[in-house]
């Protein structure tokens, strides 16, 4: 009607009202815009400028010629007057790059190494490493009494005295020279604080980085493969190899029986094979191929309770989905009546749930659900009822679903009563009109109209669902534990379960087989999706 | 137009100029240059003590000691990623840390005097020593920490024996709905850490020892044969309900606070609570079942670390850490403000808090946690095996749960 009665008017020169973006992309065209621009940039080049300082001290030349690169293509787009599109893409494409396809190139690269407990350093720092751990106290626990002095020509030498047999020397980094005891002043407390022929340094002078770094590095040859070395600053071991590095072969040799380790290929110097096979620690990072891929599908963990895993975290990803979506929809669809009183209260409480950080409403629920001193039960227990809720393995299935659930709905309570919104009215008019009851017309018309925007978020709460790992690890753990065979909990999903196999397992922490489990689970996610996209399509037809 | 477009590149390049200048300035400050600087990473609850110790080691030696405070799981795991130049010197941690540290490569072996390793029990040094052919020394230990029994003696007599803790504790249980006999930290989860009194009691222990006397990780005792024989026990109890694994921490602690729990099992770290809790109350270790029923004990220490010799330091953290550190007197001060009794046994005997002192004697003829890295495998099985045999009706029996527990642990270990 109001429609009719306007276009009887003569029409009027439209009043140009500018909207507030377009006020603010004209008062950002002038002057503050050029500020703002300068402004951002310097930022922008001044993080560059640091990253390459930082880089360039460390010797990292290829990520410091990258970073200038970056940021000079980035003065150069932004000062340039061309290239308008892309000065819109390029922020976007940057975080793209550092926040998706860095990380995801990353885990393929872990993937494929054996980056693990016991495998975290470089080659040479693990050689290091052995070197340092291979040495042994000789004899007793030989042990020596120490001041640190410099000797007439000025050199470092350590003043000793042997804590068992009391005999004295002074050592330096070519021999160690017995010398009477009269040769040391000694205080009450047995330490040396002077000797004839050298000027003992004290506490501050010895704490100068110079002297430090000597200190650390100098070793007394004490006879044999034997050095006697500082292990503090009044302190001194006698220590031994019981290894020696073949730089020339890449080899330790047992220096007691002659066994050979070399290199396994995997990261670690190894002698023998099977089970009396012997290991050196700590091993190094080194690329292992597909032995990731390959553990995961020979490791008895992983294949007992595989179906059964697999089976749950679809039950669990679905029910989840398909009841917060129904519960969200009913909820809609009531709170959408328009002239319905309080609406605004009942909306804000449904999307209550959705407002608490998850974490804290898990850690909740934790607590209501315990079994015996739990709210949830001793609210049932005044009608008579009682759940094992997180004991039993089924009613904690029950649980984690309901938890779940209860944390989605108001996720799609919100976007169903946006999308019922947008279905216009008329349509719903016209299948009244055509004669449609209630149910028919919700049937045939609002659901097949709503599900064209809902489907694909469902498919992504699918996706997200998948692999929550939150709900189950806050609330279950995975648990109960089940009787069968197999270290999976009755709650566990493939992402939980993975975790338990890749960090709480073996030696501790095993990033590559967690990162080969991430890489498999993302085909399977990434397959469910796109299978479902496709045939949300025919839902498009449709419309 | 030209002339903006000049100005407008002129103040880019002198913003560029300055920042640039600036930005330089700035990283070059960084970098370690001037003066001695040891960095050490340690949880908030226990910055104090160790800046307190760390400013009298210093004293008059001209080193800064920058104690740096970082979660308490970030210490161990961020020392695996972090650069050479930000990393510690010194960390201080509990020492079932040290056989992952030392596995992968990142803490060094101390060699203290004989003089100093014998003011410490063997089992506080053992807790920190690793290796698979040699055993090391790899940290300094300085606070000991286990559970003991907690009995409010306002509701229940002081138990000598095992037998009798069961009948006070049953009968306390029977005088009021909601009391609980003996109040253990479990949840759905479990939790190995507190019911482990009851497991050693009953001959269950989780690695044994090689011939050269480190922990074996083939040996699993989860379910040795002196254990099951004796496992009948916990069913007996879940029956009863002398144990009830629906407990978990604030339950315990609740129960326990308003005497709603006789019994507690809980450790120095509730110290506070216990001394203002306004009860009467006294701290034993629980009664030997069949065996010695011993707690497992935490062991607080320090290490340094493989980046102090990249820092020319190595050297000056030692002697902080197995010279200064491991003496009587720093020991005491650090016990003082820790809240944990020290493990210098010279400190010890001059440690006055009697709470903490009578957590200490309940600790008497402890296990260390397991330090090797295989421990990981073993804390949620065992825990699970002892909520599956003690969680009311429904209840697994015991000898079925720890043989599914002990078949696990071995799996997982691979």
């Amino acid at each position: 009607m109001s429609t009719k009665a306007a276009s009887t008017h003569a029409p009027v020169t439209p009043v140009f009202k500018e909207s507030v973006l377009a006020k603010l992309i004209a008062a950002f065209s002038g002057t503050p815009g050029i500020v703002l621009k300068i402004v951002l940039l310097s930022v922008a080049n001044a993080i560059g400028i640091w990253a390459i300082v930082v880089l360039g001290t460390k010797h990292d030349w290829i990520a410091a010629a990258v970073v200038v690169g970056v940021t000079v293509a980035i003065d150069l787009l932004y000062f340039a007057r061309r290239a308008v599109p892309a000065k819109f893409l390029i922020p976007g494409t940057f975080f793209l790059i550092a926040f998706q396809v860095i990380p995801v190139a990353y885990t393929i690269d872990v993937a494929f190494t054996n980056y693990s407990t016991g495998h975290i350093l470089s080659k040479s720092d693990a050689i290091a490493q052995i070197k340092q751990v291979t040495l042994t106290q000789t004899g007793n626990g030989r042990t020596f009494t120490m001041a640190v002095a410099k000797d007439s020509g000025g050199h470092l030498v350590l003043l000793l005295s042997d804590d068992q047999t009391k005999q004295t020397y002074v050592g330096t980094s070519k021999s160690l020279t017995p010398v009477p005891k009269s040769t040391f002043t000694r205080a009450s407390d047995g330490s040396i604080t002077g000797a004839k022929g050298y000027r003992v340094l004290n506490a501050a002078q010895v704490s100068t980085v110079a002297i430090a770094t000597q200190l650390q590095n100098l070793i007394v040859p004490a006879g044999g493969d034997r050095g006697i070395r500082a292990e503090g600053l009044d302190t001194a071991a006698e220590l031994q190899p019981t290894l020696r590095y073949d730089a020339k072969h890449d080899q330790f040799i047992r220096l007691s029986n002659h066994a050979v380790f070399h290199d396994n290929g995997q990261g670690t110097f190894v002698n023998g094979t099977g089970k009396t096979q012997e290991q050196l620690l700590p091993g190094w990072k080194a690329d292992v191929g597909f032995l990731n891929f390959s553990r995961m599908i020979h490791n008895p963990l992983v294949r007992a309770p595989f179906i059964r895993v697999f089976v749950w975290t679809f039950i669990f990803a679905g029910l989840t989905v398909f009841l917060s979506f129904s519960i969200g929809l009913f909820l809609a669809i009531a709170l959408n009546k328009p002239g319905m009183r309080g609406r605004w209260v009942y909306r804000s409480a449904i999307i209550l749930p959705y407002a608490i950080p998850g974490f804290l409403s898990l850690l909740v629920w934790h607590g209501l659900l315990n079994d015996d001193f739990g709210v949830v039960n001793s609210l049932l227990g005044h009608i008579g009822l009682h759940a094992p809720w997180l004991f039993d393995p089924n009613w904690a299935r029950v649980s984690v679903i309901l938890v779940s659930v209860w944390l989605t709905t108001p996720y799609f309570f919100l976007i169903s009563l946006g999308a019922l919104q947008s279905i216009p009215a008329e349509l719903i008019e016209a299948a009244r009109v055509d004669g449609a009851a209630a149910w028919q017309s919700f049937r045939k018309v609002t659901l097949p109209l709503l599900l064209v925007a809902v489907a694909p978020l469902m498919i992504a709460s699918f996706a997200f669902n998948f692999n929550n790992f939150g709900n189950i690890y806050l609330l279950t753990g995975g648990g109960p534990a089940l009787n069968d065979n197999g270290i999976a909990g009755a709650t566990d999903i493939l992402i939980s379960y993975t975790y338990k196999i890749a960090f709480a397992a073996g030696l501790g922490q095993d990033y590559g087989l967690a990162s080969a489990f991430s890489i498999v689970i993302f085909f399977l996610v990434a397959t469910i999706s796109a299978v479902s996209f496709w045939r949300t399509k025919s839902l498009e037809n449709l419309a | 137009m030209v002339s903006t477009r000049k100005l407008r590149l002129a103040g880019i390049l002198v913003v560029l100029a300055l920042v640039g200048v600036l930005a330089t300035t700035a990283a070059a400050k960084t970098t370690r240059t001037h003066g001695t600087t040891i960095t050490v990473w340690v949880d908030s609850p226990q910055k104090p003590a160790i800046d307190a110790s760390a400013a009298a080691w210093s004293a008059g030696k001209g080193i800064t000691v920058n104690v740096l405070v970082h979660a308490f799981g970030g210490i161990r795991d961020d020392l695996k990623t972090v650069s050479p130049d930000n990393a510690p010197d010194i960390i201080i941690g509990p020492h079932d840390w040290v056989g992952d540290l030392a596995t992968n490569g990142l803490i060094e072996p101390l060699y203290p005097k004989k003089a100093t390793l014998s003011q410490f029990p063997s089992y506080a040094l053992n807790a920190f020593s690793y290796g698979t052919a040699v055993k090391k020394l790899y940290g300094a230990p300085y606070g000991l920490e286990n559970v003991g029994l907690v009995v409010n003696t306002g509701l229940a007599k002081v138990p000598t024996t095992f037998a009798q803790l069961e009948k006070e504790a049953l009968a306390f249980k029977h005088k009021a709905a909601g009391n609980i006999a003996i109040a253990v930290p479990q949840g759905s989860g479990g939790d190995a850490y507190h019911m482990y009194p009851f497991f050693s009691g009953l001959g269950g222990y989780v690695f044994g020892t090689n011939k050269i006397g480190n922990l074996d990780p083939s040996n699993i005792g989860v379910a040795n044969a002196n254990f099951i024989k004796n496992a009948g026990l916990i069913d007996k109890w879940n029956k009863e309900g002398l144990i009830n694994s629906k407990v978990d921490y604030n339950t315990a602690k609740n129960a326990w606070l308003k005497g709603q729990a006789a019994f507690w099992i809980t450790g120095p770290w509730e110290s506070d609570t216990l001394k203002s809790s306004g009860k009467h109350f006294k701290i034993i270790q629980m009664p030997k079942i069949v065996y010695q029923s011993v707690p497992f004990l935490g062991v607080q220490g320090m290490m340094v670390t493989k980046y102090a010799a990249a820092h020319g330091v190595d050297s000056l953290a030692k002697d902080f850490v197995s010279n200064y550190m491991m003496q009587p007197s720093a020991q005491l001060s650090l016990a003082n403000a820790n809240g944990r009794a020290p493990a210098n046994l010279v400190a010890a005997k001059k440690y006055s808090d009697p709470v903490l002192s009578a957590f200490g004697k309940a600790g008497v003829g402890g296990v260390p946690m397991p330090n090797i890295p295989q421990m990981g495998a073993v804390w949620s099985e065992l825990g699970g095996a002892w909520v599956k045999a003690t969680k009311g009706t429904g209840a697994v029996p015991a000898k079925t749960a720890f043989r599914t527990a002990a078949r696990n642990i071995a799996n997982k270990i691979g």
